[in-house]
């Protein structure tokens, strides 16, 4: 393969749906899938409330850590000037871009936020000495207000690189790219402090008396792994529809099985790291953690976690082979996103179901819910633009774009 | 004199690259391409399979985990039990560190001595080092050598296949006495 | 040689900025690289050696006093165990991070621009954790005992523990060694071909040639060299993450305010490679001026160091921001009063220059024109390793002179002993590195001259324009 070909003439029947294209169902499909599941979930939860809340947050912090991972993906692609990824980035675009869709979809979260954090209540009763000690953070105001913190830094950033990057569509200017990697650098900044607050807000907090300096960090690897899972899984699926065949290719796919494997070791290493320090200084304050994780049948979902988000992804993702064969990424991918929803809920359910993990149907129902919505916004943008930033001038790098 | 190979020099990695792929076509097998630095993709040109050094490496680094996590379990365990901060005998978390990096020495000393081994080298007497122009190889020129011991290999013919496919210097290299 | 413009700001091939400036071709590249190992010593070479090897002088009267006399001549004392001794350790093993990252890791994200650094890269790694072990190895106070610390068969039927973090710095540390000196060769095995092959003396040629093992350059070699290159850099990888994890084990599993919290493996790696890149900076702008190798070495290059050194250093401050929020979330008085301690108290002078080496002053490379201007270059290099340097005393010592007990509370201060170890191991290193530079190929040829576009073997002749994709006009969205 040649490192640099004729300028290519893309087809707009390659980079496009075409109207009357099964995917253009999508939206509705999905919208529908969600509504069932609000109206599930919100019917099952005058009977259950604290259920629902804890359910709705497993949900919503699944499909936001997507969306986040894909703000990620992009500014890190910007600030890298990164060559091969750019016919994927539209992507990761789309995929940012419902962020906005989470702040609403935050709502229930604090119409349930005494029935999720111990500490609503125990601040306002002002008995528990150490509680009162973390009361100027943990305070209901200050907590909602740093919620539409990290909603408006993460919608105006996800919004500004969005709608350049389409602008540039039609334009090519290379002015756009220039401006986006310089602001990429700060923007990548704001993004780290705010997703990890959010991480303390909204799952370090649901045990108040628990702490941990690298917590942050752990939520973004799973993030950051969990949406190259989605986006191969996006890829191949268009691909199946008959799209993008012959713009993202082997090699693309081959490096998006090294950054599933890449971040899948990163997220073990920052998971281990987490655990090994905390079983080694055995300090009680900190070790409560994994003693509720070790409860019952959460020790076999503990297992499963490193079993499942490290050890077998390790091994199935190390060989050549399997980074080239479309068909087996993606199902190494769709295991990887069930993975990161076990990792999910093994970090929020314990604190509802101390004695074991138990399914419930609010689960379900809150999954559907928030991931229909979420899939609903997705397919729409994605059909609103070419699925290919056709205007960024390094495109060609990306299509004719050679592994080792 | 008896030839032991003959040596065509080429200007650039293109020219190579399609010499190479002439070579391979004519059906030659016992002969070999020589660059100051990895040429992309001349693996394909020349026919080549894929190395099978990366089993060698997967094997060894596996084995080098292993007998470094058994090593903690049994001493930890069996030959030398100590109760350290109150934590089991066989405390596998604290085993994982040392694992790890017996691990990446097995794969790292496999993937060294794995590569020699392969290569065969050290191998300090080459009749090739006899070629006259050969010594270019380290700077900038490149070469196809073709053994006379290969089933295909006649003085004039395997030569003029090289001029055809754009050598600019072929001669033959005597074995060294 | 092609005339190429020094602003071309594009490869014609790639579509990307050239790397290599002046239109050098293979033979040059080889001329540039060797010139320096073959010609007479330069004197800014002895200029650099000299002092180097009284500093190594220096090292050995030191450590010999040090096993003569005991720990004692050290100013360590209760409670205040560990201090320059250890700080000196994660330092040099930290600085030596930069060197696999750049072989290793940059490798892997396919970034060409290394090739013209690497070589350096690696050597520093491996000079650099010859200082680290030193450390450990003179700092258990019997020497002669240290045959303990490895799992070999004693006398008294023994064996170490392996579940302590500084048994694991012992495997850690030696096996990153070893590796390193392992990468570092194979890399330089074409190169010795190199010089084997250019030698003029009997004594060069035999030396070069040993060492070069009879490398004739054959693709079939090349293939298995490659896999070999590929894994070492996929094993370096994950090998340079874990020994600074680990090293930052050595404190983090206790129990000390300060030392124990979760963020210490990837905050003390992400400052690792903030400061090795900072040596590489250093000893970049003095090599590549005294051996006239600016145009393979070039600005670009120094731009992307830049880069990553503004990278992990925010890293490292989001680090220290985490712990100390953590420090006041936790609600543990004792994790509050190690921080306020560390910004207000006897060593606030230490911490202060650790914020503005750290934190501060790298935020000047948010500018391009500070990115690439050489004084401000070499100035804030330096500027950091000082900066790291004192984090590493300012985690160690705070934490240790004043933890849980008042009543054991002290302070600590070098001794004239604690200060030569320190600058002799500086000897060391810029020994080594001295000696490097004047018998080896500092820079990597072979791989530099894969960057040039003329390598590439399905080259076409360069057209200014890189292509863009458009849209066809019919069936235009």
């Amino acid at each position: 393969m040649s490192a640099v070909r004729a300028p290519r003439v893309l087809r707009a029947e390659q980079v496009s749906i075409p109207a009357g294209h099964g995917l253009w169902r999508l939206p509705m499909i999905s919208g529908a899938v969600g509504l069932v599941g609000l109206v599930l979930a919100f019917a099952f939860r005058g009977g259950d409330p604290k259920q629902f809340a804890f359910s709705w947050l497993f949900a919503f912090l699944f499909f936001l850590s997507l969306a986040l991972g894909a703000l990620f993906f992009v500014l890190i692609h910007y600030a890298t000037q990164a060559g091969w990824g750019i016919v994927v980035r539209r992507l990761a675009e789309n995929t940012m871009a419902t962020v906005p869709v989470f702040a609403v979809l935050f709502i229930p979260l604090l119409m349930g936020m005494s029935d999720l954090f111990t500490w609503v209540h125990g601040v306002a009763e002002g008995k528990d000495h150490l509680l009162m000690s973390k009361a100027p953070y943990l305070n209901t105001s200050f907590f909602v207000i740093r919620a539409a913190i990290y909603f408006t830094a993460w919608s105006a950033i996800a919004f500004y690189f969005f709608r350049r990057s389409r602008a540039q569509d039609a334009t090519g200017q290379t002015s756009v790219s220039l401006t986006l990697k310089r602001i990429s650098g700060p923007a990548i900044i704001v993004l780290a402090l705010t997703q990890t607050f959010a991480a303390v807000d909204w799952i370090m907090s649901l045990d108040p008396g628990w702490y941990s300096t690298i917590f942050g960090v752990y939520w973004f690897a799973g993030s950051f792994v969990s949406f190259f899972a989605l986006m191969t899984l996006m890829v191949v699926g268009l691909q199946r529809a008959g799209l993008l065949t012959e713009i993202i290719g082997l090699e693309h796919f081959h490096d998006l099985g090294k950054l599933l494997f890449a971040f899948t070791v990163f997220w073990a290493y920052i998971g281990f790291s987490q655990f090994f320090l905390i079983w080694y200084g055995n300090i009680p304050e900190e070790t409560i953690f994994f003693r509720h994780r070790l409860e019952g049948s959460w020790k076999a979902i503990s297992l499963l976690l490193a079993a499942g988000h490290f050890i077998i992804p390790f091994f199935f993702f190390m060989p050549r082979t399997i980074k080239r064969k479309p068909r087996l990424l993606a199902l190494g991918a769709a295991w990887m996103l069930a993975m990161h929803a076990v990792d999910i809920y093994w970090l929020v359910m314990p604190l509802q179901h101390p004695h074991g993990f138990s399914i419930s149907l609010l689960d379900v129902a809150a999954f559907l819910a928030v991931g229909g919505v979420f899939f609903a916004v997705l397919s729409r943008l994605m059909l609103g633009a070419p699925l290919v930033p056709v205007g960024d001038p390094r495109l060609p790098e990306s299509l004719s774009f050679e592994n080792v | 004199m008896t030839p032991a190979l003959i040596l065509a020099e080429f200007s650039t990695p293109a020219a190579l690259y399609r010499g190479c792929e002439r070579v391979r076509d004519a059906g030659y097998t016992r002969w070999d391409a020589h660059s100051p630095f990895p040429v992309h993709g001349l693996d394909g040109a020349m026919g080549m399979k894929r190395s099978m050094l990366p089993w060698i490496i997967l094997v060894l680094g596996l084995g080098g985990a292993a007998t470094g996590f058994l090593l903690q379990a049994w001493v930890h365990s069996m030959a030398y039990p100590l109760t350290i901060s109150g934590k089991p005998h066989f405390a596998w978390p604290a085993y994982v560190p040392i694992t790890f990096e017996l691990g990446v020495l097995g794969g790292a000393l496999a993937a060294v001595f794995g590569m020699l081994g392969l290569n065969q080298l050290p191998r300090h007497h080459h009749p090739i080092f006899d070629g006259s122009r050969f010594s270019r190889f380290s700077d900038d020129a490149f070469f196809i050598s073709i053994e006379a011991a290969d089933a295909k290999f006649d003085r004039e013919a395997t030569a003029k296949l090289l001029s055809a496919a754009g050598a600019t210097h072929v001669e033959i290299v005597p074995e060294t006495p | 040689m092609a005339p190429i413009d020094e602003n071309d700001r594009y490869d014609p091939v790639a579509g990307r900025p050239t790397l290599i400036l002046g239109g050098h071709d293979f033979h040059s590249i080889t001329e540039a690289v060797a010139r320096p190992v073959e010609g007479k010593t330069p004197l800014a070479w002895w200029l650099c050696f000299l002092p180097s090897l009284a500093l190594l002088g220096l090292l050995g009267v030191a450590v010999s006093w040090l096993f003569w006399e005991g720990i004692g001549v050290w100013g360590l004392n209760v409670p205040v165990g560990w201090a320059w001794d250890i700080t000196n350790f994660v330092f040099w093993v930290g600085i030596g991070h930069a060197g696999t990252l750049i072989s290793a890791i940059l490798f892997l994200f396919r970034q060409k621009w290394r090739t013209s650094i690497n070589r350096a890269a690696e050597a520093m790694t491996i000079f650099a954790v010859m200082c680290a072990l030193i450390f450990p190895g003179i700092h258990v106070g019997r020497v002669w005992v240290a045959y303990f610390m490895f799992p070999i068969p004693n006398q008294m039927g023994m064996w170490p523990n392996f579940r302590s973090p500084l048994l694991w710095d012992v495997f850690a540390v030696s096996i990153y060694g070893t590796v390193s000196a392992l990468f570092w060769y194979v890399g330089l095995i074409p190169d010795l071909a190199t010089m084997r092959d250019r030698a003029k003396t009997a004594v060069r040629q035999r030396v070069y040639g040993f060492f070069a093992l009879g490398w004739r350059g054959s693709n079939r070699h090349w293939q298995h060299y490659e896999v070999a290159y590929l894994t070492l850099a996929g094993l370096a990888t994950p090998l340079v993450l874990s020994v600074h994890s680990i090293v930052s084990m050595d404190f983090a599993v206790s129990q000390i305010p300060g030392w124990h919290t979760t963020i210490f493996p990837p905050y003390f790696v992400a400052g690792a490679i903030f400061s090795g890149f900072a040596m590489v900076i250093t000893l970049m702008v003095i090599c590549r001026s005294a051996f006239g190798l600016d145009q393979i070495i070039t600005l670009r290059h120094f731009d992307y160091m830049a880069k990553i050194i503004l990278v992990t250093g925010t890293m490292v401050g989001y680090a220290y921001g985490m712990e100390f929020f953590i420090a006041w979330y936790s609600g543990s008085p004792y994790e509050l009063f190690t921080f306020t301690n560390r910004a207000m108290g006897p060593y606030a002078w230490a911490y202060w220059t650790m914020i503005s080496c750290n934190v501060i002053s790298p935020q000047v490379f948010w500018f391009k024109k500070a990115r690439t201007s050489i004084p401000i270059l070499f100035v804030m290099s330096i500027f950091v390793n000082i900066g790291m340097w004192f984090e590493r005393f300012v985690i160690i010592v705070t934490s240790l002179h004043r933890d849980f007990l008042p009543s054991a509370w002290s302070y600590f201060r070098p001794t004239i002993w604690d200060v030569s170890c320190l600058l002799g191991s500086f000897g060391l290193f810029f020994t080594m590195f001295c000696l490097f530079v004047r018998f080896l190929p500092m820079v990597a040829t072979a791989e530099v001259k894969t960057v040039l576009p003329q390598a590439d073997p399905h080259a076409h002749p360069p057209d200014h324009a890189p292509a863009t994709a458009r849209l066809a006009e019919e069936g235009a969205h």
